[in-house]
């Protein structure tokens, strides 16, 4: 299945890429992203006097990897008033997410590139190409994608037997198997726990589990503590306090593993490098 | 009060019970394996599972005593925290000391902000009863109370930066006592046996009062004092306990009506057999949201409302029946 998945990506990609002199002469001007994800590579790839306005989340630090860049440029909530109101050239969006904006601005004849949430590395390499294409900036996506592997290839080669370690977010949600996080431990050399524990894609993982099979690292994002959240004060429990204290329990931003993009490969050293000194 | 032997009984297995049972079903291993020095096992058993534990007995004993104390104050047999309104104003009271951070600078924010919260909504019902004594008053008093109280404690936690606002409401309005630690039952525990003890020391004046304000004046009762007694105990009680655990419903109207019979329909045993009755119930649903499980756990309150809504209605509809 994921195998398959992995295949359409790069099979889109390719006539991405295929396709792209036709329209190489005309570069989207008034381009809108309506989810964090696709923020993100606009942000990256497009010239900020191109980019009409991306979601109200990207200029959040706690989510968004590309925060300062994201500052100053007009926000949306995904509404389809708002997003026809800006008459975008080019919407990027989420397969997932503004469904009922995506639906009238398609049929509003309005250009709607969509990507997925990728589970993989291979996905993530793609889905910049998909972006990198629809904004007309293919060189500078192909060089996001070497400075990633280029990255991903120099991390500390992994260890037999493998570090175990789970990516433990508010309320006890772990990532498991399916995961671009699941994909990012592995890079970085480490056996996700909450994967073997059966988890699949993002689900609850409760607190008596985890002590019980306890992995060798827990991954937290610490980050976010000045909001206050019962979900964020369930990671402050004394027994997982006691549990994993030290060395034990690594911070990494949620905002690093959210999105398909190069804070993947920053996730992926930041959490090498936590593996390294465990060792 | 021939009972109160058997509550305690039943109150000491569901306990043993709910040490035994994790979120994946039994295990008295654990147990085992913390009495041998298990670092795992005193984790899960001390950390997780004791703090659930004492919070069950805690809370639901609050519950159970300030039902029996306000049906007693009010003279309504369908006055109880939830019921009324004053589980909802803790819970909103407890969502602004947490959501604004007043409970990180102030050691004891969060049961105080319970605490006021239920002050202002039974200093609120208690304005009201005295001018207008009538059960249904009461009643719709608290209704409007409890749909004010939830809709502000929404509004609260939307306008939080919070991205978990909306699930957190579910927190508040419908409790548990899953994930709690020590740190919770040491907040909540100091103004819950104050208030404790402040309900159970009005026993005296709830007897006479049975028999009406004047004659209980005439027995030496001083009503303002009994009252004071009464609304500072369940403020104190019935906040902390709901800033800890969110707001459960019902315990305090089922307890006090099951057990009335067996002491004689006498408020004074009423209110101590009330602690055991409450701790025995909130335990029992607890243990039963954990045998139903699932991905997340459901919330306490819905199990108790389960149980407790069907009962209020039966309670209504034999007022009405008795009613001329």
């Amino acid at each position: 299945m994921r195998r398959s998945r992995t295949g359409t990506f790069l099979l889109a990609a390719l006539l991405a890429i295929l396709s792209a002199p036709a329209s190489a002469q005309e570069k989207p001007q008034r381009i809108v992203s309506l989810n964090l994800c696709t923020d993100q590579l606009l942000l990256d790839l497009a010239g900020r006097e191109r980019i009409a306005s991306v979601s109200f989340l990207a200029a959040d630090p706690e989510f968004s990897a590309v925060a300062e860049k994201a500052r100053g440029v007009p926000a949306n909530r995904g509404l389809a008033e708002e997003i026809v109101a800006l008459k975008p050239d080019l919407v990027l969006a989420h397969k997932y997410a503004g469904r009922q904006a995506v639906a009238m601005l398609l049929r509003l004849g309005v250009r709607v590139v969509e990507i997925d949430l990728p589970q993989d590395l291979a996905a993530v390499m793609a889905q910049i190409a998909v972006v990198a294409e629809a904004v007309q900036e293919q060189e500078r996506g192909r060089a996001m994608i070497a400075a990633i592997e280029q990255r991903l290839a120099a991390l500390p080669p992994a260890a037999e037997p493998r570090l175990t370690a789970a990516i433990y977010e508010p309320s006890g949600f772990a990532f498991g198997a399916n995961s671009l996080a699941d994909a990012i431990l592995r890079a970085a050399g480490y056996d996700n726990l909450a994967a073997r524990l059966g988890v699949g894609g993002y689900a609850r993982l409760g607190m008596e589990n985890l002590l019980a099979n306890p992995p060798d690292i827990l991954v937290v994002d610490d980050t976010a503590a000045d909001r206050r959240s019962m979900a964020q004060e369930f990671l402050d429990h004394p027994a997982l306090r006691q549990r994993f204290a030290g060395e034990r329990r690594v911070a990494v931003p949620r905002r690093l593993w959210i999105c398909g993009g190069p804070s993947v490969a920053e996730a992926a050293a930041l959490l090498a490098q936590a593996r390294v000194q465990r060792r | 009060m021939r009972a109160m032997p058997a509550l305690l009984l039943a109150c000491a297995a569901f306990s043993a019970l709910s040490l035994c049972m994790g979120p994946h079903g039994f295990a008295p291993g654990i147990v085992a394996q913390a009495l041998a020095g298990e670092e795992t096992g005193r984790l899960i058993l001390i950390e997780l599972r004791l703090p659930r534990l004492l919070l069950g007995l805690l809370v639901g004993g609050t519950l159970g005593l300030a039902g029996a104390t306000l049906q007693g104050l009010f003279r309504n047999p369908l006055a109880e925290p939830g019921v009324i309104g004053v589980s909802g104003c803790a819970a909103l009271g407890a969502v602004i000391a947490f959501y604004t951070g007043v409970s990180t600078m102030l050691p004891l924010g969060l049961p105080l902000g319970g605490v006021a919260g239920a002050l202002i909504a039974i200093m609120v019902l208690l304005a009201l009863a005295s001018r207008d004594p009538r059960i249904s008053t009461l009643l719709l008093a608290g209704v409007a109370l409890s749909a004010l109280a939830s809709a502000l404690t929404a509004l609260a936690l939307n306008l939080s930066p919070n991205p978990y606002a909306t699930v957190e409401v579910v927190f508040w309005l419908l409790g548990s006592l899953s994930d709690r630690s020590l740190e919770h039952v040491f907040l909540a525990l100091p103004f819950i046996l104050a208030g404790g003890a402040l309900m159970l020391a009005c026993g005296r004046g709830l007897e006479a009062l049975t028999l009406g304000e004047d004659t209980a004046r005439s027995l030496g009762i001083s009503i303002g004092r009994l009252r004071r007694l009464a609304v500072i105990g369940v403020a104190f009680a019935v906040g902390a306990s709901v800033a800890v655990t969110g707001a459960i419903g019902f315990v305090g109207l089922i307890v006090p009506h099951l057990l009335r019979p067996l002491v004689d329909h006498r408020p004074a045993p009423l209110l101590l057999i009330s602690i055991p009755g409450g701790a025995c119930l909130t335990l029992a649903a607890d243990i039963a949201v954990r045998l139903i499980g699932g991905e997340v756990e459901l919330r306490l309150g819905v199990a108790t409302a389960l149980i407790g809504a069907p009962f209020f209605l039966y309670l209504v509809l034999n007022l009405a029946r008795r009613a001329p």
